[in-house]
């Protein structure tokens, strides 16, 4: 507390007219500042040695009809404490201006990009100002989550293109790949530009499964929405629906029940068997070794048959509640799952002696797709792809949710950034993730499961919430309305952050190699484009 | 070597290692049997994604597991719509991809037969009436199976296409 005290203290020497809100009841530091300090003070936060700050969230809120003015939040993570320092600005009146912070903090060029096309917010200064979650053939002024937008508007066609930077001279060649692509795999578009083989520029074009789930949730009520947070990114249905829980049983101050919280730890370990298993053998796939494939599609088929004979889903749906979770298991399921991942274990550990052996595999892996520290740090990237390119952070240990306060986590972590290393990362935290579903099989308490909530949230209230899915670092932000509504939900998938980061790592490998690289970060789609 | 061939034998056959489907799959019209006759009891699939969450993209894949092995009953799956039979549509579909989807099924040559799978293709699910969402699959293209859930379990998935390839009475 003392760190935070001086962190705190700091900030307000630098910048006297900020204005501290009293969070003695959060778990983090807010700030109300005027806009055009903002710039300065997320520099100052960002750059300054000791503080460190992560852009780890930056979002915007209507705030009509109650009042006039649209609210931005700039949550950023102090790497040393893992402490959250939240900044806060409100656009008043007709302003629809705001400065970008994206020229001396990368990470926030998608978030702006976002802000501008959902709320018609203008970031001025932003170097790319070009649309993002509208494709060009939204008409103009369509900005969905602005309150006078109605949410089930039927949009109309304008005539657009997008236009890709373009790289010229003898011998570039434009490649552009999907948004269909030739695996069963959802819908994105990738341009490369070439000069031969080697990637000179890949640039992305996203939000081609854009569903509009942000303005959904706004249209349910607040305990019933955890069906739609379990269908935003489908093989994230715990991760997903665990952070939007939380952030609604703060909203209610519900503690949840030890039992409850270990079930919830045990079924997020579960979730991130079965897509950590499945990608080790797609990665192996992708360099066109099947064996591996065939084997760990067998294990992660075995690990969903056994989710399916837990819960009656193979991806775990309808298992969190607001208050806890929906199911109890009893002591022979828990011997049932641990006798399943003892099988598991020794029969992957045998696969990982044949992988590892394979030359020709390591050498295709080694070198392959190289996402630099520093690169990785500059678009604060997570979860396991920050993990293997040496940034030591896992939610699990860091900001203990669930009953992590209670199950220490060993964070894996590598250095060198390619796709061996995140494949490493994915093998260790199988490990990981099994001796963790152990250690909970022999501590779970006995107790009740979920708690049922008496209190209404009153409007206006919010909370974050944060989760280490199997992907990385999943954020919510709830914010009530009247009459226990949603005014505003902000959801960030893990892969917001890291598709940004895929069009650094592919630059001079060879367009052969992407869908390689591309597998290692296996990145979410639907979660990315909601 | 011996570890990867001890490693096949220790394993053995776990295909049809999976509980049998539960959910009773909607009868097939006389006329989409008759158009299925065409391809022989083979059918190469195109998967396309307009607005899926990814589970129904994921039980797809899991069908080319060891487990179902979808190959095995003269089901492929194409890398393009041109060398397709039949096209498997997940998810509502969104304002964005509602072209694509139009494009890729001009591509398709007939005759071919359009799969709408899982909740979201048939009705948008969840997300229905979102402004990012122009309807189901039918709106845009016609639809002549079927497969419900959310998402289909693998079984159910590998018994509706099986029983597209069964033969038409005769008349």
């Amino acid at each position: 507390m003392a760190e935070t005290r001086s962190c705190d203290a700091e900030l307000t020497a630098a910048f006297p007219s900020i204005v501290q809100r009293d969070t003695t009841q959060r778990e983090f530091s807010h700030f109300l500042v005027s806009k055009d300090l903002l710039p300065a003070i997320t520099r100052y936060l960002h750059t300054r040695q000791g503080l460190h700050g992560r852009l780890t969230l930056l979002w915007a809120v209507d705030n009509r009809p109650a009042r006039n003015t649209y609210g931005l939040h700039y949550l950023f993570t102090l790497e040393p404490s893992h402490r959250w320092v939240l900044l806060s600005t409100e656009l008043a009146g007709d302003d629809r201006l705001f400065p970008s912070i994206t020229p001396h903090i990368h990470a926030a060029q998608w978030y702006e990009r976002e802000i501008r096309d959902m709320f018609g917010l203008i970031p001025q200064g932003h170097p790319d100002l070009r649309r993002l979650v509208r494709h060009e053939h939204w008409p103009k002024g369509t900005h969905p989550l602005k309150k006078d937008f109605p949410w089930d508007h039927i949009l109309g066609r304008q005539h657009g293109e997008h236009r890709f930077r373009r790289i010229e001279g003898e011998g570039v060649f434009e490649v552009p790949v999907g948004p269909i692509h030739a695996g069963i795999i959802e819908p994105g578009h990738f341009r490369f530009s070439v000069a031969g083989e080697p990637i000179m520029q890949l640039e992305l074009h996203h939000f081609w499964t854009h569903r509009g789930v942000e303005k959904l949730f706004e249209q349910q009520p607040l305990a019933a929405a955890v069906p739609l947070a379990e269908r935003i990114s489908g093989d994230t249905t715990i991760g997903h629906s665990l952070a939007y829980c939380q952030a609604v049983e703060s909203l209610l101050h519900l503690e949840i029940p030890r039992r409850g919280r270990y079930l919830r730890s045990l079924f997020l370990e579960l979730e991130r068997l079965h897509n950590h298993l499945g990608d080790v053998g797609a990665i192996c796939n992708d360099t066109a070794y099947a064996l591996p494939h065939a084997h760990c599609s067998r294990m992660k088929e075995q690990m969903m048959q056994l989710n399916d004979r837990l819960t009656g889903s193979r991806f775990l749906r309808s298992v969190n509640r607001v208050g806890g979770v929906a199911l109890d298991l009893t002591a022979a399921q828990l011997v049932e799952i641990v006798a399943e991942l003892d099988r598991i274990e020794q029969d992957f550990s045998e696969l990982e002696s044949i992988i590892a052996h394979n030359a020709s595999l390591i050498d295709r892996l080694e070198t392959t797709g190289v996402l630099t520290e520093r690169t990785a740090w500059d678009h604060a990237v997570v979860g396991v792809v920050g993990r293997a390119s040496g940034l030591d952070q896992d939610l699990r240990r860091d900001r203990p949710f669930a009953a992590y306060d209670e199950l220490p986590v060993k964070v894996v972590n590598y250095r060198y950034g390619d796709v061996r290393a995140r494949m490493r990362v994915r093998m260790d935290e199988i490990h990981e993730s099994m001796r963790l579903i152990r250690e909970i099989r022999l501590k779970v308490p006995q107790g009740p499961v979920a708690v049922e909530s008496s209190r209404k949230a009153q409007a206006g209230e919010w909370a974050l919430s944060a989760v280490e899915g199997w992907r990385g670092e999943i954020l919510y932000m709830v914010m009530a309305g009247e009459n226990g509504t949603i005014q505003r939900c902000k959801v960030r998938d893990p892969s917001f952050v890291n598709w940004p980061a895929i069009q650094w790592a592919v630059i001079g490998n060879i367009i052969p190699d992407f869908p390689l690289i591309n597998k290692s970060f296996n990145l979410s789609y639907a979660g990315n484009d909601l | 070597m011996f570890r990867i061939l001890k490693k096949s034998l220790k394993t053995g056959v776990v295909t049809g290692r999976h509980p049998r489907a539960t959910q009773p799959s909607e009868p097939l019209t006389p006329e989409v049997l008759k158009k299925a006759a065409a391809f022989n009891r083979s059918l190469t699939i195109r998967e396309v994604d307009t607005g899926s969450c990814n589970a129904c993209e994921m039980e797809m894949n899991a069908l080319t597991n060891p487990v179902y092995d979808v190959e095995r009953f003269g089901i492929h799956i194409a890398a393009s719509p041109r060398h397709a039979d039949a096209l498997v549509v997940t998810g509502p579909v969104t304002v964005n991809m509602e072209r694509a989807l139009k494009d890729v099924h001009k591509q398709t040559p007939d005759p071919k037969l359009v799969i709408a799978l899982g909740d979201c293709a048939i009705n948008c699910g969840a997300f229905k009436g979102s402004y990012a969402v122009t309807g189901p699959v039918d709106r845009h293209i016609p639809v002549d199976v079927r497969i419900p859930g959310c998402p289909p379990r693998p079984a159910d998935i590998l018994k509706a296409l099986t029983d597209i390839q069964k033969r038409p009475l005769p008349a």
